[in-house]
């Protein structure tokens, strides 16, 4: 972030310009598929199968395989690759520092996710403030609300994460010399 | 390593009972795992100059593993027929590579609700042997009663 901004940084402003703005709804640009979900649970040697094995899951009160419930913000997502366009309308709300760091994750799972299911995605911000960090004394933190939906619209799960953005510390000590 | 798959009942869980953990070693072979895994390829996770000019010590697991770990307790616990309804946790200090990675639980209540489930509030964490609690968090879990 330039010098210019991090001098007018007003953090009402930002507030009265920026809370209560929505992203678009955005649909994930595969359906739930069963690779994602084995290297999720690779990552932590999850062997369920309710997650990995397609007879399990048909066998089971879901009827088919189910995705673990944090994986639902995966699915309603297009991935980093290859790139989308940047139409996320929160992904310029004004901060200090551009490092980022999720603090809060706070989840409610309503319906389960299976294979095959659509899932799509809209956030709020909700909440920014500034609290300084050990890091950064001006850290500015972002608090936004998501709602996954699937095919059917049906709410699958509201999410509230906390983000904090600070400054490295050679901005940091750049600001406190001025 | 478990998954456990035996189902577990409202009745059988009470205040206070520990939650079978598990443990992560967190390799440089677990971290490739955990960009594969998880897709987040911001490089504070996996590029150790990129997180030391950003202040922090070393590069450090990202949401998705943190989440996934925990996430992963709850569901080798309580069987086909449980549901997480709710689940927070707080990312307070960071797992980094060499970290000896606990996955850790607690029972802190249960009830029958209104609509007649049986609910199991839970206190879960990451710690590991550099710092200890690192990733605390709390979950609520929805488990079927025998007698239903």
């Amino acid at each position: 972030m330039s010098d210019q901004l991090d001098k007018s940084y007003d953090i009402e402003v930002i507030k009265a310009q920026w809370i209560g703005k929505k992203t678009e709804k955005t649909t994930g640009r595969y359906p739930v598929e069963y690779d994602p979900i084995r290297r999720h649970c690779h990552m932590v040697e999850d062997t369920n199968p309710l997650f990995l094995d397609p007879d399990a899951g048909k066998n089971s009160q879901y009827g088919s395989v189910i995705a673990p419930p944090v994986m639902a913000g995966y699915f309603a997502g297009s991935g980093p690759w290859p790139q989308k366009a940047k139409t996320d309308a929160l992904a310029n709300v004004p901060t200090r520092g551009e490092r980022k760091i999720n603090m809060n994750i706070d989840w409610e799972y309503l319906i389960p996710v299976r294979i095959g299911d659509q899932l799509s995605s809209q956030r709020e911000l909700v909440d920014i403030f500034e609290k300084p960090i050990k890091l950064d004394p001006k850290a500015v933190w972002l608090v936004t609300e998501t709602r996954i939906t699937n095919q059917n619209d049906d709410v699958v799960a509201v999410g509230r994460n906390t983000l904090l953005t600070h400054r490295t510390p050679e901005q940091v000590s750049a600001d406190l010399q001025k | 390593m478990t998954t456990v798959q035996t189902q577990l009942h409202w009745e059988d869980v009470k205040e206070g009972d520990k939650i079978p953990g598990y443990t992560l070693d967190l390799t440089w072979t677990k971290m490739v795992e955990q960009v594969s895994g998880s897709q987040d390829f911001y490089e504070v996770h996996h590029d150790p100059d990129f997180a030391r000019e950003a202040g922090h010590e070393e590069i450090f697991y990202n949401t998705g593993f943190t989440q996934a770990a925990l996430c992963r307790l709850l569901t080798d616990w309580m069987g086909k027929e449980g549901w997480i309804q709710n689940f927070s946790f707080q990312m307070r200090r960071m797992n980094i590579p060499e970290d000896h990675v606990q996955v850790k639980g607690v029972v802190t209540g249960t009830q029958v609700r209104e609509d007649g489930k049986g609910a199991v509030t839970v206190d879960l964490w990451l710690e590991n042997d550099r710092i200890g609690i690192t990733t605390p968090a709390e979950a609520t879990i929805l488990l079927p009663l025998r007698e239903s």
